[in-house]
């Protein structure tokens, strides 16, 4: 086995400047779980299917199995543990939590930052955008209607606060 | 209004869940953790000649490696004991543990566990039960039919000379895997005090707990099992796995040990739903009146009964179907193959049979011309009523529900038989 090389990034985690020594084939994944102790992030399958492991790359919802960690050198990555202001939870971990969005929970992490992704981008989406920008995410127990029902309430007061809390 | 019944309230960990502080298995860590790899067999049928592990030895970083020769006792099972921690001397399915490997990096483990070299005289396998049922077929354990149960009711014979028309059916269900998002995951630790300590993620502790005392022969008051938030189950996780394995490794290292399934594993070496073949034979008369039924049922077992006795057991009971039918006869066999093991998953055999007899129901229906709803209203069971099982029912509301579905769904209004 031929060591891979190794590299010095620094990025931000949920606001804060951090910084780390990676393998050229270590995955944020790994970085975040098991160097940084960030265990919020899943793992389901690491070849991209579950989204689990979906984190905010500089807004954009990734797979975090799926991207090596010297690429996120100088980016803004964005976590669950970084969701909720403090002790106040986003609109959107409210909603999941009214509406019994989630069972086991596996899948929350990665489907709440799929949804913040979407509803940053498009704050109002309807139903069907909804479902589109949870596509990439699989949840094997509470099924989807009651997550779709969540988000399109999050969004709505989010609305209704004038976009607060993003 | 009652303060709970009725009303939405929140899980008790929902706020835990959504701000990812909830501990599942893999979240779990110890300080000089070594990382596990298992070796699986790879190929579905085979002598097993020797396990060499030298090479995987001489890696550095790799700190133990056990194999079935480190296992106290080496069975275990819920009903059969036939299921080695790790393969003996033959090969009964791809998943088939071979040798656990415990290193200082997930990458070593993975190399070591590769370098363990496997000698091995191959055998022709069986993946169909009806061909594993055969007396030439390959012996995937010395009898390929591990259980094997009948359910007689009434006069069968008598029952099908007073039937106008006879129809048979076979009907066969696929495997299906649990896909719980969340992978199996464990981590053991034997301290110094020679106690036990296993995080793992199963549905069953306690069981989990037993058969780690069987198998390492250790008192259960030396062991404790502990489980995580489990990350979805559906009875994937319902029964022991590799914590053996794992618990072997740190008894060898004196070092916490931790092993992760890969999603690959979780497909090749965990358990499955039982596919079943089932052959349905009703005997009716013109007027809808059930005289006679007899049924099948063969259960893939895979290569070990794990869960395959109880959850056929639950196919049987149900396998008439909710109908008045004065002659039955059930037949249902377990049968070994060299397929993944089955195990539980959710209705735990009961929804293979009620697929079968209510696609049946509905042929039976059609056969002699009558409405597949007014058909099940004629022949549902009531309160009082026997089953073939001889259980005489209590408070059953069968009918209720069927008028109910069928007003609720405009089952007339769309001109009935459901199509
Ligand atoms: S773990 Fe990344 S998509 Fe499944
Ligand atoms: S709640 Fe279990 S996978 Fe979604």
């Amino acid at each position: 086995m031929t060591e891979a090389s190794t590299h010095h990034i620094r990025f931000t985690l949920n606001g804060s400047e951090v910084s780390a020594d990676v393998k050229a084939n270590d995955t944020l994944l790994n970085v975040l779980r098991e160097q940084l102790g960030y265990t919020g992030t899943k793992r389901g399958c690491e070849t991209g299917e579950c989204g689990a492991c979906t984190v905010l790359v500089d807004g954009k919802a990734v797979n975090a199995c799926l991207i090596l960690a010297p690429k996120v050198d100088g980016r803004a990555i964005q976590t669950i543990e970084g969701l909720a202001k403090g002790a106040e939870l986003h609109p959107l971990q409210k909603a999941f939590i009214e509406e019994g969005a989630l069972q086991c929970g596996f899948c929350g992490p990665g489907m709440l930052m799929s949804a913040k992704a979407l509803l940053d981008e498009i704050p109002n989406p309807t139903e069907d955008q909804v479902r589109r920008g949870i596509s990439g995410n699989i949840c094997r127990c509470t099924g989807y209607a009651k997550i779709v029902k969540a988000i399109m309430k999050a969004s709505r007061q989010m609305a209704r606060v004038g976009g607060e809390g993003a | 209004m009652s303060p709970v019944i009725g009303q939405r309230l929140p899980r008790h960990d929902a706020v835990l869940q959504v701000t990812g502080r909830s501990l599942y298995g893999e979240d779990i860590k110890m300080p000089g953790m070594l990382y596990c790899k298992v070796r699986r067999a790879g190929i579905p049928h085979a002598r097993l000649i020797e396990v060499d592990t030298s090479a995987a030895e001489a890696i550095p970083g790799v700190m133990g490696v056990v194999t079935a020769k480190d296992v106290p006792f080496n069975a275990f099972g819920f009903t059969h004991l036939d299921q080695p921690v790790m393969a003996q001397d033959k090969i009964r399915y791809e998943g088939d543990a071979i040798a656990g490997v415990a290193a200082t990096s997930l990458e070593v483990a993975d190399q070591a566990a590769k370098a363990i070299k496997i000698k091995y005289e191959e055998l022709p396998a069986v993946f169909d039960p009806l061909e594993a049922m055969k007396p030439d077929a390959p012996k995937v354990h010395k009898d390929n039919i591990p259980t094997h149960f009948t359910v007689v009711h009434g006069d069968i014979e008598k029952g099908f000379a007073e039937a106008d028309k006879i129809i048979e059916e076979r009907y066969t269900t696929q495997f299906v895997e649990h896909v719980h998002i969340e992978p199996h995951a464990q981590l053991a630790y034997y301290d110094p005090t020679g106690r036990l300590t296993v995080w793992t993620t199963v549905q069953r502790p306690f069981l989990v707990a037993s058969d780690l005392g069987k198998v390492l022969k250790m008192p259960l008051s030396k062991i404790r099992v502990l489980t995580p938030c489990i990350g979805g189950g559906f009875g994937g996780k319902n029964e022991m796995t590799t914590e053996a394995i794992v618990a072997l490794l740190s008894m060898k290292t004196g070092r916490p040990v931790k092993l992760v399934f890969t999603r690959e594993e979780e497909f090749t070496a965990t358990t499955v739903r039982h596919p079943y073949v089932m052959f349905y034979k009703t005997g009716v008369k013109m007027d809808g009146t059930i005289t006679a039924r007899e049924v099948k049922i063969i259960s893939d077992a895979g290569a070990y009964v794990s869960w395959g006795e109880s959850t056929l057991t639950k196919a049987l009971v149900h396998a008439a179907g909710p109908y008045r039918i004065p002659n039955v006869r059930i037949e249902a066999y377990l049968v070994y193959t060299n397929n993944n093991i089955g195990g539980a998953m959710r209705g735990f055999g009961v929804p293979q049979a009620g697929y079968a007899y209510e696609c049946h129901t509905d042929s039976v229906a059609r056969a002699i011309g009558m409405d597949p709803m007014e058909f099940r209203m004629k022949n549902c069971v009531v309160s009082g009523d026997t089953l073939p099982t001889g259980q005489t029912l209590q408070n059953a509301t069968l009918d209720e529900i069927l008028k109910k579905l069928s007003s609720m769904s405009g089952w007339k209004v769309a001109g009935g038989d459901g199509r």
